[in-house]
This record gives C-alpha cells, structure tokens and sequence, in this order.
C-alpha cells in the first residue's frame, strides 16, 4: 500500500494512465473511449485499463472523431464523466463543432448551471517526422473558445497530477499530452489524492533577469537553456504555466515586475499562437516594468515536415532560446 | 422498403392527450406569427407549423425521462415532453423568464434535464452524436432510457449520420433517429441533393428497421415511435423513422419563399383536422379553447416579463 510520499519512476503517457485507472476505480461513472484504446491506446497511456474495467468502460471506436467528441458532449451531458482520447491533436479540427460549439457552448446557450465532466486528450506537437496532419499544435483553439479549460502537462508527474484535476473538474478539459514527452520518465507520487490543480503555474528555476514563459514540450528545452545561460551570467526564471485556460497570470505578472524582461517559448506555431495573447496581456498589464520589448520563440509558420530533419528545423531547439535570451538581456 | 409490423392501436387517453399539446403548439405557432410580423423581433424564429404531428407523436410514445434531442424548428418537441409554454415564450421574446434566462430566440435553446429535454444545437444536424453519447450512458448505466434525436431530412447529408448511426448499429444503443422529412433544406429541394427522397432507405445500410411514416397523423408517429422505443428498451438497438411532413410556412419567419411550386398546399392535411377526426364530440374545441387561453396568458406574462441585463453574459460559462 502506498503512502503519501512513495513515488515511481514511470513515463509520462503511463502517469496519464495511473491517474485514469485511480480515478476510475473510484468513479464509476468515467469511461474511455477513442481508436484503440481497448487494446491499450496508441501512445500506451490506456495501457491496462480494459484487463481491470472491460469494455463497457474503456470503448474502442471507428475512425470518427466527430462522432466521438459528439459523444463524449452528449454523455457528459447525461451525467456521466467521458474520456476521450482522439489520437493526434490536429483531428481537433475534425470534431470542431463538437469540441468548439457543443463541448464549450451547451451550458452557457442553455443556460444551465450544472456540473459537465469531459476530457478530451489531444496528443499534440511533433514526434519525429509524423508529417503536418499529426504534429500540430492545436491549444490555442481551446483558449479562443470560451468554456473550455485547456492543460499541457511538461513532465510525468504532472501528467499525473493535472489528468486527477480534470476528471474531477465539473468543466469540460481539453487535455493536451505532448508527443516528445510521452515516453520521458519522472519520479510520479502514488498518492491517489496527489492533484495539481488547473490554473496554477509552476516556477521551474527562479531567476532575476528575464522571464521564460513557456510549456509543455519547451519546458525541458528552456531549463536546458537556463543552465547555459547561467555559466554565462544570464539568470533567467521559467515559469511552466502547465494549464493555457485558465492561466495563472498572477505569477506571470509577478515574475515580470521583478525581472523586467519577459519572452514566451511554445512549439505552436508562432502567429496568433498562446504567446501572441501571453505578450499582449502582459504588455496591457505591466509595461512601464519592462525595459524592453517581449520576444517569442515559436515554431516556423509553415506545415510541419514529414521529413524529421526538416521538422527539427521548424520547432525551437535550446541554441534558438538561448540565443533570444542573449537578444532579450541587451534591452 | 416496407415498415415492420407495428401495433396501430392508440391506448386510452393518448389521443386527447396528443391533441391538447398539439394546440397549444399551434397556439405558439399562431402568436409567434403575428409577433413576429408586428413587432421588431430579432430571434430567428422558425415555424414548425404543419410538422406539429411529428414531435407531439413521437414524444406521446416516450417516458418522462427519456432523452430528448431536438432539432430548431417550431416547439412541438419540447411541448410534447412535457414544458410549459411560459420558460418557452420568455426565450422567444427574450426575457429573463425563458428556459435560459433570456438568452434564447427564435433558435430555440430551451432545455429542463428533468424531464429529458437535453437541448438543441443550432448547427443543423447535431444531435447525432450527443444522441448517441446519451445512448451510450443508458447502456452503460443499464437505466433502461431511450435517447431520441430529432432531425430534418437535409441534416441526414451530415457526416455524423453516418458516423453516430455506424456505432449505435454496432453497440445496439437505445437510440432512435428521428427524421422529420419536408423535402425542403430552406429553399432546396431535397431530391436535388439526395439520391433518395426516402430517408428510411437508409436504415438498410446499417442492417436496422427504418420506418416511413405520415408525418400529419400523431397517431401514426406515436406507434411507429413507440416500437422503436420497445425495440431500443429490449436492447436490440436503433430504429430510424421518417415521418413525411409539411412545412407549411416559411424556413425562417419573413422568408419570402420564391421555391415554393404552386400546387405545393394542394392535398395539404392539417396535423390538427387529422388528430380532432379521432376525437369524440366537442373534444377538440374545448382543448382548443383551454390552449389559446393558456398561451394567451403566457404571452402576456412574457411580455411584462424584463429582458435580461449583461450581468447574464458571464453566466455558466463554467460551473463552480
């Protein structure tokens, strides 16, 4: 039996897949459905989950992500907790009516103040050569909609953590699990009520200098960054937001007043992508604290490659951010 | 293809009960149309009038919690399952006495989860899934509900007709499509889009019963919808019915509608005349007579009521 300290060393798409096997022994009313889930899921993160609650409750389905998202909606409608899983982030745009209208907008248009659980796990953002119709990056729909909340766990303690919050959130989680981190391991509590709540950021290095805002899969890439930095006298704070909606600004905007120079590091792509609302805010909200203009570090504005060596051309890499932080520090 | 037996009986009672809904429906139809032509009104409100048969049958055959998923046009579904005229008529007028608190129209939002009615989206076709996902719960539940899901013939071109109807065949899921067949997507005729007129057709493909059914006879609806719901509660799966309607006005209310042909009316049936023939006596008129004062007075309550204010526009947007 474990007790609240005990950890585990285990990838990230497995952490996804303990929080879901905790909190569906202790919820009947979750199930999991998508491609293949019964026989484990694609990326392994329901893995075990058909051998301990059959197939009334973890669901393979056809090849019809609009259908499936339909479902999840209507499901959570009738009271009961769906999860999911579609596969590749970029089939979001399959389902758009039914992530984007029904999901987000059937209580509000109603009118009804009633609890709604659904995840839907969006698997997002390059894996190697996937090609541009399963590598983007697509959180930023979740933030431009209303009534959605909208997660991008960074490593497998969080993936654990944050997949607790959204199967207990009574609002429907766009769940965004990074693709180059689904086999990256980490020490994960067993501690069946270890839960990261949505809506709070994590500082992962504190620093006085500048502020890296960033997630996900730029989380290990800026910390990387960070320590070159640091041998050469550039002292940076990360801030790993973990959830896009809601977005902890208070600590962005603390971090900011104290550093004064502030740059945003996603592998979205970098037009009207997460960090073109991050900047604006910030600058709406702290600019006489900056001394200079706020920098982004994106993924290129184009379809991303099939090929892998091109891909790797198209998303940041740790020279790319640790050379805007050079840029930003001369501000 | 040929309908499967069904039991053509009308059980005591079924008939005035219909009949009664059916006229306050058509007492909404019928204020909805004057207010609409005299006053500025911004709701999109579009006119079930004719196809009232059609959701007062088919939810006459449904239990109280039974879910339903309606399509936007007129308000017989939500009649038929058992809301009052009042939270409906507050949304059409917009006030904070409609089902939503006043952020409805004439593309009706109105639910009440008590009594089954799980709501409407406006993007048309988009009860297959959700119908489907409710479906789902029951089974998974066992609680034994039927899920409904109300659709007009254009709607069945969507993908997710297809897609919701594949696994619901699949599963046997407690799921009864519902087609309402007017022939007419806004102004389009359907032949012109459709390699069949006949929706049931269908039904072959998924190796389920499809029904086609007079959509102006309640009675009719209601026994082709009460097999399909015996067929959904036994566990053997989905049944899609077609009932043949008319829309007798326009796609919206003002629509000028240069696509109507002109012998268009000429056997027109009234869904009322159709149903009152199965009544005894002065039946009808006095259901008639007790609907208009009913909905009369739910006009005027709506009308006094206020409109909403902004502080609505942040409302559950997220519960908690």
């Amino acid at each position: 039996m474990a007790d609240g300290n005990d950890t585990q060393l285990m990838g990230y798409n497995a952490a996804m897949g303990l929080a879901l096997l905790e909190e569906m022994r202790r919820d009947e009313t979750i199930f999991v459905l998508g491609q293949g889930v019964a026989t484990g899921g694609w990326f392994g993160a329901e893995k075990g989950l058909v051998a301990e609650f059959g197939t009334d409750r973890v669901i393979d389905s056809g090849i019809s992500e609009a259908f499936e998202a339909g479902l999840a909606a209507g499901a959570a409608i009738a009271g009961m907790k769906p999860v999911v899983n579609m596969g590749f982030g970029d089939f979001a745009l399959i389902a758009g009516d039914e992530i984007y209208h029904k999901l987000a907008k059937w209580r509000y248009m109603h009118g009804l103040d009633v609890p709604m659980t659904a995840v839907i796990i969006f698997p997002i953002g390059t894996m190697g050569g996937a090609g541009p119709e399963h590598s983007s990056c697509t959180e930023v729909l979740g933030m431009h909609f209303p009534g959605l909340k909208v997660v991008v766990p960074s490593s497998a303690t969080d993936a654990k953590g944050l997949m607790k919050a959204a199967l207990r959130e009574p609002n429907p989680v766009l769940f965004h699990s990074v693709q180059s981190l689904g086999w990256s391991r980490g020490e994960v509590p067993l501690d069946p009520e270890f839960i990261i709540p949505l809506g709070q950021a994590a500082i992962r290095r504190a620093g006085r200098q500048m502020t890296i805002i960033t997630y996900g899969s730029m989380v290990p890439r800026a910390m990387e960054a960070a320590e070159r930095l640091a041998a050469e006298g550039i002292d940076a704070e990360i801030i790993d937001l973990r959830t896009l909606v809601p977005l902890d600004w208070d600590t962005v905007l603390a971090s900011v007043r104290k550093t004064h120079r502030a740059m945003v590091v996603h592998e979205a792509a970098r037009t009207a992508g997460p960090g073109a609302e991050i900047a604006a805010q910030i600058q709406e909200r702290a600019f006489f604290d900056l001394e200079g203009p706020i920098l982004r570090v994106a993924a290129r504005d184009v379809p991303l490659p099939q090929h892998s060596d091109l891909e790797a051309m198209c998303i940041p890499s740790v020279d790319d951010i640790a050379a805007a932080a050079r840029k930003l520090i001369e501000t | 293809m040929t309908n499967p037996p069904m039991d053509e009986a009308l059980p005591e009672g079924v008939a005035e009960e219909m009949f009664g809904r059916m006229a306050v429906t058509r007492a909404i139809e019928r204020l909805m149309a004057k207010h609409t032509r005299e006053e500025r009104f911004s709701g999109w409100w579009h006119p079930g009038e004719g196809q009232e048969a059609a959701g007062i049958g088919a939810t006459a055959a449904l239990q109280r919690d039974d879910y339903l998923w309606y399509q936007g046009r007129g308000c017989s579904w939500a009649i038929g399952k058992g809301m009052a005229p009042g939270p409906i008529l507050g949304d059409l007028l917009g006030k904070t006495t409609g089902a939503t608190g006043g952020k409805g129209g004439g593309v009706p939002h109105w639910a009440d989860y008590s009594i089954g009615v799980m709501g409407e989206g406006a993007t048309l076709g988009s009860v297959f899934p959700l119908a489907g996902g409710s479906a789902l719960a029951s089974k998974i539940r066992k609680d034994g509900r039927v899920s409904l899901a109300d659709f007009g013939d254009g709607t069945s071109a969507r993908g997710t007709f297809h897609e919701t109807l594949v696994h619901a065949a699949a599963w046997k899921l407690p799921l009864i499509y519902f087609c309402e067949n007017n022939g007419l997507l806004v102004g389009t005729r359907l032949e012109a889009v459709n390699p069949t007129v006949n929706i049931a057709d269908y039904a072959a493909g998924y190796h389920i019963p499809g029904i086609t059914v007079d959509g102006q006879d309640a009675a009719a609806v209601y026994a082709a919808t009460r097999y399909a719901v015996d067929r959904a509660r036994a566990g053997k799966g989905p049944t899609l019915i077609e009932a043949k309607v008319v829309r007798r006005l326009g796609h919206y209310a003002g629509d000028p509608q240069h696509y109507r042909r002109p012998d268009e009316f000429d056997d027109y049936r009234d869904p009322l005349d159709v149903l009152a023939a199965r009544l005894s006596g002065n039946t009808a008129a006095r259901l008639i007579e007790e609907a208009d004062a009913e909905v009369s007075a739910a006009y005027a309550e709506a009308l006094a009521a206020p409109s909403p204010d902004a502080s609505i526009l942040d409302r559950n947007l997220y519960h908690g």
